[in-house]
């Protein structure tokens, strides 16, 4: 009974391999991996008012005109650097020069709504960045002028490290490169399968001593395996990476299940509609309810996942298990109902 | 036309069949399911770091309802033994903050930041009057910075504006940023793929079961049935756009005309996905690439809407500017439109020289099947013709090709992302000048060292021509972008890129079909010269 089993799983990755396609996933995962962090990078750089001072805040000059307040010390805070000027003419004219970026008017006497004025070049791409690195000390002086008007906001001197950079990598890329290699591995499930049928030789497979259960269970176990040595990879890749990952043991676990969860999930379409078309539509279909669902119970493997790489105190063994009882039971329907393939 | 729209009202039938049987009840209750669910869960916020974060309070601490954040109710002192042995990240404790000095907990403290900036600012925007909650107005004008006015300003004189005074509240008014509109454009792309890929897949079928060599021995030609399969889905895609117009209040005619082009591409390539295919996973490994390259190429240019002219590549950008009501002239809306129209226009003849039984039904190596196609293409007319017409046609795949290279790119240190490009963009153009050479060498259709010569200057030749009218379109475009003018090789003489093009083409096609190296090997020799001749030319040009 084994030995048929192997063969089945040994004739499936030699397939695989063989095609040489599978390389296409695993850039595609490369690709999405490099260009969304790219893409955060930039994205940082264009629109993260901390970056921007970081990589060129002192060079960012702001000409302030009008009476002294709290606002110039707010913006020199910033990083940024203030030119006085005595007038607006005064500033307007080392502006056209080139001397300051953008000009600040502060006017005299405060009143209960203070109106000040900021002259930015017509170029957006230069006034936007101005008016994100400005945002801060703006808020920071609306907050002076409320704490003047008796109102306390609270919470205000949080400082914190920039944490964008953290929540992606452990949010978003440490679960797209643990789960998508599962995803691939459902739909590899729904073309090996229906291949067989299509193109009949299912009868022909089948005449072998091995039953359709366990025909189906060797396909999902070779789908299983290329998703897992692709999930090892990119493991070892980010922590040489120097990426800090913990419960590593768990994560390949998870990750492993999920692909159980995807394959079979899969095979279950196509045992049920037998053709390529409609098999992979309804699969894509039950991953988009899957991941919703888990979602709004709260019990979305990506969140177990994330909360195992930062070592939540709170997450462990038990999180994944309860995804293994999901897997068992759906791969207890899928034993029900295979005989429906034959049909 | 009128076979056209039989075999258009064939496929019509056909989905109806499919989709109409015993899974339809099934498929719609799941669609339906699926739908509102994932409403719901947008709904939810599903954001960047979710779950990542553990945070105590205690005391009168401002409900905190964020994805990022779980949160337990804890004692003061409970809390600060909580903190202490790591099991949260931060300690909420009335007005007051405590927290650790390692990174995550730091981390976490940013993430609440950004929170409690805003449930503060609704509090106090709840409880206090408008003018006591937000006591500052800010005035925002524009100056021209070129336009420096004409005599010198006195005493209380200023400068003319260049826009209408714009007043803001800092603490409601968030800076300038692009994402929201860049998604409700992502919008447009999703069904358009999503139809595609029934258009594949109904290709594929029709393969598999031997349907399509029927219709080939019918009297149609075979662009009559890729138009005709194509149709319904066509419309199907084009009224999709047009609905989620009217949904978004954008507007509808303007929509129509910039994703029309779009999804003429996104069908192009999907129509090469059934003609390559060897075996189910093939198509399925295909499919993904082409969706992940086609929603990177539109979407990420799109990011840089107004930060830089090269965002006009995508027709994503054009519709940001609609949503924006900015204004965009007809070289704006050429811009990418005609490269992706052209592809299309390509496609379509590839798909008709392939559409046929031998060509669908032969399992081989895939570079096997990708020469059999170029050869294919070429064959019905003399090489003299071919060979320049495949360097000229080929052109916007080319440009497409290096701009996805442009974005790989990014990813590496600043210093090699010039060198990087240029080998890459110097390798691409030198397998689309030769493969069509080497490809009729093997078939023997041409051999002799004349007429491989002549053949390399004809390939330079339509290449050169096809080069320069792209630049004539992108040079008004794209000013400032240097690099692209080093990319398409923007030398001032035209005779000599012609012999360079004609020297590399040469060089690798001679070293593939006489001196019988490997094919890769000679591309590789012909590359390193392309690259230090553009490299040269680079270095004396800046």
């Amino acid at each position: 009974m084994m030995i048929p089993f192997w063969a089945v799983v040994k004739k499936e990755l030699t397939s695989v391999i063989r095609d040489r396609t599978i390389i296409i996933s695993i850039l595609i995962q490369l690709f999405i991996a490099s260009f969304s962090s790219a893409l955060l990078l930039g994205m940082l750089s264009l629109y993260d008012s901390d970056t921007i001072m970081k990589f060129g805040g002192a060079g960012i000059k702001i000409g302030m005109v009008g009476v002294e307040s709290p606002l110039h010390s707010f913006v020199a805070q910033r990083g940024l650097t203030t030119v006085p000027f005595a007038t607006l003419g005064d500033a307007e004219a080392v502006f056209f020069q080139g001397g300051v970026s953008a000009i600040l008017v502060i006017p005299e006497g405060a009143q209960d709504t203070a109106e000040i004025k900021l002259y930015l070049p017509d170029n957006e791409a230069v006034s936007s960045i101005i008016r994100m690195v400005i945002q801060e000390p703006l808020k920071q002086y609306e907050n002076y002028l409320r704490g003047q008007n008796g109102i306390e906001v609270r919470y205000t001197d949080l400082k914190g490290k920039p944490s964008t950079s953290f929540e992606f990598i452990y949010s978003v890329l440490l679960p797209m490169l643990m789960f998508f290699p599962a995803f691939v591995s459902g739909s590899m499930s729904v073309d090996s399968l229906t291949e067989e049928v299509e193109n009949n030789t299912l009868p022909t497979l089948l005449s072998a001593p091995l039953s359709l259960n366990g025909m189906i269970s060797a396909k999902i176990t070779s789908s299983v395996i290329i998703a897992i040595v692709q999930c090892i990879a990119w493991l070892s890749l980010l922590q040489m990476n120097g990426i800090a990952i913990q419960h590593s043991g768990w994560i390949l676990v998870l990750a492993l299940i999920v692909a159980g969860l995807t394959s079979t999930a899969a095979m279950l379409g196509a045992v049920l509609l037998k053709d390529r078309e409609r098999s992979q539509f309804i699969y894509s279909l039950i991953l988009l309810a899957a991941a919703s669902i888990s979602t709004l119970l709260n019990i979305s493997p990506i969140t177990t996942l994330s909360r195992l790489a930062i070592g939540d105190a709170y997450t462990g063994g038990w999180d994944v298990a309860l995804f293994a009882v999901v897997l068992a039971g759906l791969y207890l329907l899928l034993g029900k109902l295979s005989h429906r393939l034959v049909r | 036309m009128k076979q056209i729209l039989v075999i258009a009202w064939r496929e019509v039938t056909r989905l109806r069949k499919r989709f109409g049987g015993g899974a339809s009840p099934i498929a719609v209750l799941l669609l339906l399911v699926v739908l509102g669910l994932s409403a719901a869960a947008l709904r939810t916020t599903v954001s960047l770091g979710s779950g990542l974060y553990r945070i105590g309070v205690s005391g009168d601490v401002p409900a905190i309802q964020d994805s990022r954040f779980s949160v337990v109710e804890v004692g003061a002192d409970e809390g600060r033994a909580l903190l202490e042995e790591q099991s949260i990240d931060v300690l909420i404790d009335g007005s007051q903050v405590i927290y650790r000095e390692d990174d995550k907990s730091q981390f976490a403290v940013r993430a609440l930041k950004q929170y409690m900036e805003k449930a503060e600012l609704m509090r106090v925007g709840n409880s206090f009057a408008d003018e006591d909650a937000f006591p500052l107005r800010v005035g925002i004008n524009y100056l021209n910075p070129n336009q420096p006015p004409a005599e010198n300003l006195q005493g209380d004189e200023t400068a003319p504006v260049t826009k209408p005074e714009e007043v803001i509240i800092p603490s409601l008014t968030s800076p300038p940023a692009p994402f929201t509109q860049v998604l409700v454009a992502l919008l447009y792309i999703l069904p358009i793929t999503f139809i595609s890929i029934f258009f594949t897949s109904s290709f594929m079928d029709e393969k598999v079961n031997r349907r399509l060599t029927i219709l080939l021995s019918a009297p149609v030609t075979p662009f009559q049935i890729i138009l005709g399969k194509m149709l319904p889905y066509a419309i199907f895609a084009l009224a999709t756009t047009a609905l989620i117009a009217v949904l978004t209040k954008g507007n509808v005619l303007l929509a129509l005309a910039i994703f029309a082009p779009t999804t003429m591409f996104i069908f192009a390539i999907y129509l090469m996905v059934p003609l390559f295919y060897r075996t189910f996973k093939d198509t399925t490994f295909i499919a993904m690439l082409v969706t992940t390259m086609t929603t990177a190429y539109l979407v990420f240019p799109a990011m840089f809407t107004n930060v830089n002219d090269l965002a006009y590549i995508s027709p994503l950008t054009l519709a940001v500017k609609m949503y924006r009501n900015e204004p965009f002239g007809w070289r704006e809306y050429l811009f990418p439109s005609l490269p992706m129209s052209a592809i299309f226009g390509f496609a379509m003849f590839a798909g008709t020289r392939l559409l046929n039984e031998e060509f669908l039904m032969g399992y081989k190596p895939i570079t096997r099947k990708v020469a059999d196609a170029i050869y294919l293409m070429m064959a019905r007319v003399k090489p003299y013709l071919s060979v320049p017409m495949w360097s000229l046609l080929v052109i916007p795949i080319v440009y497409l090709t290096q701009v996805i290279f442009l974005a790989f790119a990014t990813n590496l240190p600043v210093g090699l992302i010039l060198g990087a490009v240029l080998i890459a963009s110097a390798f691409i153009e030198e397998v689309v000048k030769s493969v069509g050479i080497v490809v009729l060498a093997e078939r023997h259709v041409v051999g002799s060292f004349r007429d491989i010569f002549v053949l390399s200057l004809l390939s330079g030749l339509g290449f050169l021509v096809g080069e320069k009218l792209l630049l004539l379109i992108s040079i008004g475009m794209v000013s400032q972008a240097s690099v692209s003018g080093a990319l398409f090789g923007a030398g001032l003489f035209l005779l000599v890129p012609l012999a360079a093009h004609f020297v590399f083409t040469a060089i690798v096609t001679l070293l593939t079909v006489k001196a019988k190296l490997p094919y890769m090997l000679a591309l590789i020799i012909g590359t390193v010269a392309h690259f230090i001749y553009n490299w040269s030319l680079m270095r004396g040009g800046l």
